[in-house]
């Protein structure tokens, strides 16, 4: 099987073997207590339920009117305690509605509904209702996605399993135990976009799995549930860093771009995580909405490396130690994986939609080296894997230049880090870049407010 | 275990892992691959080169420290990039080159031409090429005068000829390698390119050994130390000059620093461009320069002056930046 790539990237140590063999194992916290940050991903929402009110699973606490807000929902059934801010994923304190569980299993799903009798409009309202978000890490919302502004034609639905961060396992299993949902959300995705061709892609370390995936192909084509539900393929991708960017995807598989500053479906793809692609199957089938989520919790500082499922709002800190034991020298508490990932001030942080996995990484693993002077090896430029120059970037912000700095691919900066982690220097180019673009959105703001200013007189 | 990790976390953004060479591991490859060439140079040129690479190197090094002790700035000779500077001009200098003059050198290129400009990565000049031209600007003579390899010494020799000043006779024009074979004393032109091939002419300390920095090269190649591009492009645009001027093409390679300041020079990563197209630029810019040097100029050589010149237009040739994702031109099956 033909392995496609893009160029650039890097091959950073893989480190999956201690969780690839594990099967998702369904957690607890040990407080009975979730702690769901009111907004996951989308506009800010606002809280529906009060302290004190009785809510059940699949309960929708928190909601806002925008188009790109994306209710949340109670994971667990139980007693509203308190509405109050807590750290969350992000390293910031946001507002939470804090659930203590009864035990009970009451739930309050939506009904099923079917993707291919169903409208469009109904289809996408589904979608959002549920509380989908991109699960890869990016949290953005699944329905605007799923709605490509008006004249553009998709051609390519991806799902996206590549999972090219290190570490990170639950994606691999996510397909190896539900590839019959995948495979099923890829079909509804398809019909909604109209997509002539579904393709699963992954790296190429996850060839096992190409048997059980084309299986599920094969199952849903001998029960057709709509047009265009049958061509969907599996495409393997060279095992490289950062292979699952929606950018980097896309080349691969298609050989187009994605237009600067404009989005996947300009290229005529849209790209889902194989995780959201399971729970828009299960919103359909099942009414559920997003309310669990799996993850793996692996790091040399972890002595019981496993993937888990958990609803959402779990405190991290509440799976320790009864489900997730930790070895002394814990260095960097970890958000995500290791290339983009958040290193959080302690454990005590809900597991939030985007919650692909936590980590617990020892001083040996992980990069505490200081940065020194740039010594212009040109190491970036060969590895980005956006085509930019990074050293250029950075230069230029220095000398504060921000024309230059966007001449040489600032805003097309996708925050990868793989320039980061071949400096020789240590430089923390990332860093630098967001500041930049910070930088040039408030430059913008300034020039707008001008203009409206202007426009007053 | 039961608690959590409340102290001793570390915050610091992504990426969390970084395992590829630091910077200090970088010079230090480069460190090694040039040592084999200074040992080629000593046994070559005996107890001299062994002098004029001490006295350069501690020279270099002393020099960085001081100067930053001096300014009250951190003391980074742990880097390693004052060892390179110091060999580097080592290897670039005649062998006999008095140790004060050698010493001299270092410490023009250490301070003026790399700590006046901020030091590692901010200096826009070669430094081990600043501190040779200083010299031969400041005593050219001793910059000239070349020894015998030992191959080659008659017991009372004391200075040589290059193969270079053969090149261009006094009534004007270039002599063939054949002219030039015999004015060397070999007795066809394959014995010369093989002599030169071994390193045994008179030259720089580092220079002659031919095989080795081609070894060098493909090693720090590979390695990804240094890009191909710019040595590539210096040595073809130099060889294609030379060869329409009349100049035996192998000649042009194997004789005077061309193949080490292409490799070593011409791949230093502060003073060249960090862009491909500025690296073939800047190789094909030295070349060119090398070239007119050598056929036109009043010196018999001109890497030194190519790559210095080069590194003055080094922000310019950056300019020259690759293609970046999401601008193609046009896009194939574009749906619009």
């Amino acid at each position: 099987m033909k392995s496609y790539s893009f160029k650039g990237g890097v091959h950073p140590p893989e480190r999956k073997d201690a969780t690839k063999a594990l099967p998702i194992e369904r957690a607890m916290p040990s407080t009975r207590a979730v702690w769901i940050p009111i907004t996951q991903g989308g506009a800010p929402n606002r809280p529906i339920v009060q302290v004190g009110d009785a809510v059940a699973r699949g309960q929708r606490i928190a909601e806002a009117d925008a188009f790109m807000s994306v209710p949340v929902h109670a994971s667990v059934a139980g007693v509203v305690k308190k509405i109050e801010t807590h750290l969350v994923a992000g390293n910031v304190d946001a507002p939470c509605v804090v659930i203590e569980a009864d035990g009970s299993d009451r739930t309050e799903f939506m009904p099923p509904l079917d993707p291919f009798i169903c409208t469009r409009e109904e289809s996408l309202a589904r979608v959002r209702a549920a509380g989908i978000v991109g699960m890869g890490g990016a949290a953005f919302p699944a329905h605007v996605k799923l709605a490509p502004p008006k004249g553009t034609k998709i051609d390519y639905l991806i799902a996206n399993g590549a999972e090219c961060e290190p570490y990170l396992t639950i994606d691999e299993r996510t397909m190896r135990e539900s590839a019959a949902k995948v495979v099923d959300g890829v079909a509804i995705a398809m019909h909604l976009t109209g997509a002539q061709n579904g393709i699963v892609a992954l790296e190429d370390n996850k060839a096992d799995l190409v048997p059980v995936i084309e299986a599920a192909i094969a199952a849903q084509r001998c029960n057709p549930v709509g047009p265009g539900a049958c061509a969907i393929s599996v495409a393997l991708c060279k095992t490289k860093y950062p292979q699952g960017g929606e950018k980097m995807l896309i080349k691969a598989l298609t050989k187009r771009e994605v237009p600067a500053g404009g989005l996947p479906s300009g290229a005529g793809c849209v790209v889902q995580n194989v995780g959201t692609l399971k729970a828009i199957s299960e919103a359909f089938r099942e009414g559920k909405p997003l309310i669990d989520r799996a993850f793996t919790v692996s790091g040399g500082a972890c002595e019981s490396p496993r993937n888990l499922e958990a609803p959402i709002g779990t405190l991290v800190g509440d799976l320790i130690p009864e489900i997730v034991q930790l070895a002394p020298g814990v260095k960097k508490i970890i958000s995500g994986g290791p290339m983009m990932g958040i290193a959080m001030r302690d454990a005590s942080f809900p597991i939030q939609k985007n919650t692909s996995g936590v980590l617990f990484l020892t001083e040996r693993e992980t990069a505490l080296v200081d940065e020194s002077p740039c010594i212009r090896c040109g190491r970036c430029i060969s590895v980005c894997s956006c085509l930019l120059s990074p050293v250029l970037i950075v230069q230029a912000l220095k000398a504060g230049n921000l024309d230059e700095a966007k001449r040489c691919g600032l805003l097309d900066c996708v925050e990868c880090g793989t320039c980061a982690y071949v400096c020789p220097a240590r430089v923390k180019l990332v860093q630098r870049f967001r500041v930049g673009k910070q930088l040039v959105r408030e430059e913008r703001d300034r020039a707008a407010a001008r203009a409206a200013q202007k426009g007053a007189n | 275990m039961s608690d959590l990790p409340k102290s001793g976390v570390y915050l610091s953004p992504a990426p969390h892992l970084s395992v590829y060479p630091t910077a200090r591991h970088v010079m230090a490859i480069v460190v090694l691959t040039l040592l084999p060439i200074a040992g080629y140079g000593v046994y070559l040129f005996g107890l001299p080169a062994l002098v004029t690479i001490l006295v350069s190197v501690a020279s270099a090094v002393a020099c960085e420290a001081l100067f930053r002790l001096a300014t009250r700035q951190d003391v980074r000779v742990g880097d390693l990039s004052a060892v390179i500077t110091g060999l580097l001009l080592a290897l670039v200098l005649p062998p006999a080159t008095p140790p004060a003059m050698t010493a001299l050198g270092a410490a023009f290129g250490i301070v003026v031409a790399k700590e006046f400009f901020g030091g590692l990565g901010a200096n826009v000049f070669n430094p081990a090429l600043s501190g040779r031209a200083f010299l031969l600007a400041s005593f050219a003579t001793p910059l000239t005068t070349w020894s015998v390899p030992r191959m080659l010494a008659a017991p009372d020799a004391v200075s040589a000829a290059t193969t270079l000043s053969y090149l261009k006779p006094a009534e004007g024009g270039v002599h063939s390698a054949f002219e030039v074979a015999s004015l060397a004393g070999y007795s066809s032109r394959g014995e010369l390119y093989w002599k030169m091939f071994l390193g045994e002419r008179a030259g720089c300390v580092g220079e002659s050994a031919i095989f080795l920095i081609v070894l060098a090269f493909a090693f720090l190649a590979l390695a990804r130390v240094i890009d191909w591009r710019a040595p590539v492009a210096m040595v073809l645009t130099a060889v294609a000059v030379c060869w329409a001027a009349g100049i035996d093409p192998a000649l042009t390679v194997l004789s005077g620093g061309l193949l080490f300041g292409a490799v070593f020079m011409a791949t230093d990563y502060a003073t060249s461009p960090v862009t491909p197209m500025g690296r073939l630029l800047f190789g094909a810019g030295a070349g060119l320069i090398t070239a007119l040097v050598r056929v036109f100029g009043g010196f018999p050589e001109g890497v030194m002056f190519s790559i210095l010149i080069m590194n003055s237009v080094v922000p310019f040739l950056d300019r020259a930046i690759p293609r970046k994702y999401g601008y193609a031109r046009a896009r194939k099956g574009a749906t619009k």
